[in-house]
């Protein structure tokens, strides 16, 4: 079953093409790897696909409905999550309070609801657990590493239950230590059946943890397949080699 | 945070609602109740600006047409004074969410610039519309309560500003515990991002515009019942709202009692300069001199000071490392 | 028809004025992303200044600007250099205005302490007389105003694209890191720059100071036009700057001329209000405005 498909999706700054008629197919269930030489558009391709900015032309379709044009938060609600290349979290907020500012649903009660409510506060505990950060719930945001801001964010989009998560270079500046807690955590994750699209240089990971890899060049997919396929392909070494 | 918990808000309530019987004389009633209504309206406004730091110079405009709306209802249509109070407030918030969906389409200092032109084109406008409003000669608002004499009244007014302080201070105290306080801060913090996590910024920050415009209104409705007459110059002043922003950002924008403590610093001041040096123009030079001075030495207020966090990133690398090798399967 | 002609004469002669206080506003914010509030203030400021000169001198009301140019452009160098530059850089938009509406506020209070709250004004014979062409009168203190606004704004085209500062300057509002790094000392051009923005008001003050009567409160007006123009203009275009103002002036003079002028005035928010909901980046250009 298709998770997220992109038609023709087109984004131009000034005179650059960053994304030039991307059509990506994403399978649901599945580890998605999206690798591209710096600059080839996959970070613009994720603000395309959430509404942070609006496509020249093309269409994004998520469980064959379509969210073109659709503003940043019903795109969350509809189930997409995604972290950022550079980490952001609210630096002035404590984790827990971070973690409150998810919602999936906008309904009166819910927002009224206290910050300290039990349900709710149980269920962000659960995944700053899971991230191993639990102990910090009441420091601000601020004050943490920036690799534990990392397992903060992704907590945090966690939270309002997306059922297909982007994430961007998920071991962008993180120690290695923490890079293997990423991969296993993502396994995880997709093995409870949340789809994942992710961008990352860090080969070893993308190979290791992949189902499916697609490479971008010049703002379009130029191959995709499984990993070990992707890898030998010639069409690939050329757009990273730049020959 | 924890300065003002237990003991001294109780406290400072119960000196708030003996003080018209320990002052020695009316005009101390008098002051107090200014101090009280300016201490509302900051913390009015700090449901907007503390939570989502969109800083808002333009709330003149929703203490003017809330004075406006109260006096007109009362003068020209005979209403009751409560209900043309009520019903001027609920109109202004009606007003509110339609400026605010406007206004909050920009951010930052556009937004500012946005408030500054919503003040100044009220007050034209309440100035050129002269068969309804008197023009710049003003409005003469009746007083609810003719059997009183003018000390008696200022004490009234001074309860129902209390009561009025108490009611903003209840909602941002709410507000602040709620998941939309939540959102609000994050919008602070970083909007898009909190868009990405399903926050519905654009409502979220009309809500609050329109809320903190609502209590703003009920506090022009008060004063234009306690003053008896309105002179568009004065109420719809970008001195009025820049008071606002200032006592909140003295105080702190972070925390519930900021703005009231700020108010306690300001208002006074101000009454002070009027009696010591008259009827001049100073007082302006003096509020503008510690605008400059807060903004430039203590943007995060008085109340930081005793809140501050240990310096520094508190958290060492290593201690989530040692974490995360004991938790890794 | 004789009467929108009029209307779009004053208008376009207003325009002037307005396309020159505007160039200073974006000159602020391209150097560092500051908008000015005080602008307006420091306008009035140099009125007042000039007011000064001409009554107790008894001199033309130009020859003030041999005075008040070097001194704002200090003045301006020390409010960036002193003030500006301290302001932590997370929060700089939110707080520059803030920090500079305090300054406004300054200095109303102080001119309405010296000069009282009273209309002043600076009336000289050439300003009383005006010419007629077509039927269309036009006064001629605006036609020197207009003149001296045009003047002055070719002036610091031509300084902005000519000289090495203007290059320097220009460098820094495109890009500063890689200014810096290209040796340009952005800190020192910053101030420069600013002290260019607040010259500029020292010239429109001695302008305004001619054509029209003025009280210290009156600054808050022209922050709502000026505010108005560079909004419809797109923020950190000083070309669309400068057509807004032209815009919005001849708009102003069409109303004035058949409605009134509170009318006129009103006009500004009207557009800016529109601005927003159509185009919030602004009509022409504008690229910086989503961040400003
Ligand atoms: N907001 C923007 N304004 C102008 N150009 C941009 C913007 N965002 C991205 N670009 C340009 O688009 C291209 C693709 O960038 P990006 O999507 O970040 O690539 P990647 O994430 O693959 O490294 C680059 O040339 C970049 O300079
Ligand atoms: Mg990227």
């Amino acid at each position: 079953m298709t998770s997220l498909r992109t038609e023709g999706l087109s984004k131009s700054f000034g005179g650059v093409l960053a994304v030039d008629g991307a059509t990506v197919e994403l399978r649901e269930g599945k580890i998605n790897g999206l690798i591209g030489p710096n600059g080839s558009g996959k970070t613009t391709f994720f603000n395309l696909i959430t509404g942070m900015i609006r496509p020249d032309a093309g269409r994004v379709l998520y469980r064959d409905r379509d969210i073109t044009r659709h503003s940043p938060h019903r795109i969350a609600h509809a189930g997409i999550g995604r972290t950022f290349q550079l980490c952001r979290v609210f630096p002035r907020m404590t984790v827990l309070e971070n973690m409150l500012v998810a919602v999936r649903r906008t309904r009166l009660r819910e927002l009224l609801a206290g910050l300290r409510d039990k349900g709710e506060v149980e269920r962000a505990r659960h995944w700053l657990r899971r991230m191993g950060i639990e102990h910090l719930e009441d420091a601000e945001a601020r004050d943490l590493s920036y690799g534990q801001q990392k397992l903060l964010e992704l907590a945090a989009v966690l939270m309002a239950e997306p059922e297909l998560v982007l994430l961007d270079e998920p071991a962008g500046g993180v120690n290695p230590a923490l890079i293997d807690r990423i991969v296993s955590l993502v396994r995880d994750l997709n093995a409870e059946g949340r789809t994942f699209l992710v961008v990352e240089h860090n080969m070893d990971m993308v190979m290791g943890m992949c189902d499916h890899v697609i490479v971008f060049d010049r703002g379009a997919p130029i191959a995709e397949g499984p990993p070990s396929a992707v890898r030998d392909d010639p069409k690939v070494l050329e757009a990273y080699l730049g020959v | 945070m924890r300065i003002a918990s237990r003991g001294l808000p109780p406290l400072v309530a119960g000196l708030a609602i003996a003080y018209p019987f320990l002052v020695p004389n009316y005009y101390l009633v008098y002051a107090g109740a200014l101090t009280v209504m300016y201490a509302a309206m900051a913390t009015s406004w700090n449901l907007l600006g503390g939570f989502t730091g969109y800083v808002s110079l333009g709330h003149s405009a929703f203490f003017g047409l809330g004075a406006y709306g109260t006096g007109l209802l009362v003068t020209r249509m005979d209403v009751p004074w409560v209900v043309a109070l009520l019903v001027s407030a609920l109109l202004v918030t009606v007003f509110a969410v339609g400026v605010g969906i406007a206004a909050v389409r920009v951010r930052g200092a556009s937004f500012v610039i946005v408030s500054i032109a919503l003040v100044s084109m009220m007050n034209l406008i309440v100035q050129g519309w002269r068969s309804l409003t008197g023009g710049s000669t003003g409005l003469q608002v009746p007083s609810p309560f003719p059997d009183l004499h003018r000390g008696e009244t200022h004490m009234v007014f001074f309860y129902l500003f209390l009561a009025l302080l108490a009611l903003a201070l209840a909602s941002w105290w709410y507000v602040s515990r709620s998941r939309f306080g939540a959102g609000l801060r994050a919008i602070r913090e970083d909007e898009d991002k909190a868009e990405s996590l399903g926050v519905p910024t654009g409502a979220y920050k009309v809500t609050a515009f329109a809320l903190s415009a609502l209590f703003v209104a009920l506090a022009g409705g008060l004063y234009a019942l306690w003053f008896g007459s309105l002179d568009p110059i004065f109420v719809f002043s970008i001195l009025i709202a820049s008071s606002m922003v200032l006592m909140s950002l003295l105080g702190g924008v972070r925390h519930l009692f900021g703005p009231l403590l700020g108010a306690l610093i300001v208002a006074p001041a101000g009454e002070y300069f009027l009696i010591a040096l008259g009827e001049t123009q100073i007082h302006l030079t003096a509020t503008g001199l510690v605008l400059v001075l807060v903004v430039l030495f203590m943007p995060d207020g008085i109340l930081a000071r005793f809140s501050r966090r240990r310096a520094g990133p508190s958290i060492p690398d290593e201690t989530a490392e040692q974490r995360l090798q004991g938790v890794a399967p | 028809m004789n009467l929108l002609l009029q209307g779009l004469a004053l208008g376009v002669l207003t325009g002037g004025l307005y396309a020159l206080l505007a160039s200073g506003l974006s000159l602020y914010f391209g150097v560092m992303r500051v908008v000015m509030v005080a602008h307006p203030a420091f306008l009035f400021l140099a009125a007042y200044l000039t007011y000064t000169v001409h009554t107790t001198l008894g001199l033309d009301p130009f020859l003030a600007l041999p005075l008040t140019v070097p001194l704002f452009f200090a003045l301006g160098v020390a409010v960036q250099r002193l003030l500006i530059a301290r302001l932590a850089p997370e929060n700089m938009a939110m707080m520059s205005v803030l920090l500079t509406f305090g300054i406004a506020l300054t200095i109303e209070g102080l001119l309405g302490t010296f000069y009282t709250g009273s209309y002043k004004s600076v009336s000289m014979e050439y300003a009383t007389r005006s010419l007629t062409i077509g039927g269309v009168h036009l006064p001629y203190d605006k036609i020197i105003a207009f003149w001296v606004a045009a003047i002055t704004l070719l002036v610091l085209f031509a300084v902005l694209i000519k000289s090495r500062f203007g290059q320097s300057l220009r460098a820094t509002i495109q890009h500063r890191e890689a200014a810096r790094l290209v040796g340009i000392q952005t800190e020192r051009v910053a101030g420069y720059g600013f002290g260019v923005g607040l010259a500029t008001a020292a010239v429109g003050g001695t302008v305004l100071a001619l054509i029209t009567p003025f009280f210290p409160a009156s600054h808050w007006v022209w922050i709502g036009k000026l505010m108005a123009i560079i909004v419809v203009g797109g923020l950190g275009s000083v070309v669309g700057a400068a057509l807004a103002a032209v815009l919005l002036g001849v708009v102003e003079g069409l109303v004035l001329v058949t409605v009134d002028a509170t009318w006129a005035t009103i006009m500004f928010y009207v557009f800016l209000f529109l601005t927003l909901l159509a185009r919030p980046q602004g009509f022409f250009g504008g690229r910086l405005a989503h961040r400003f």
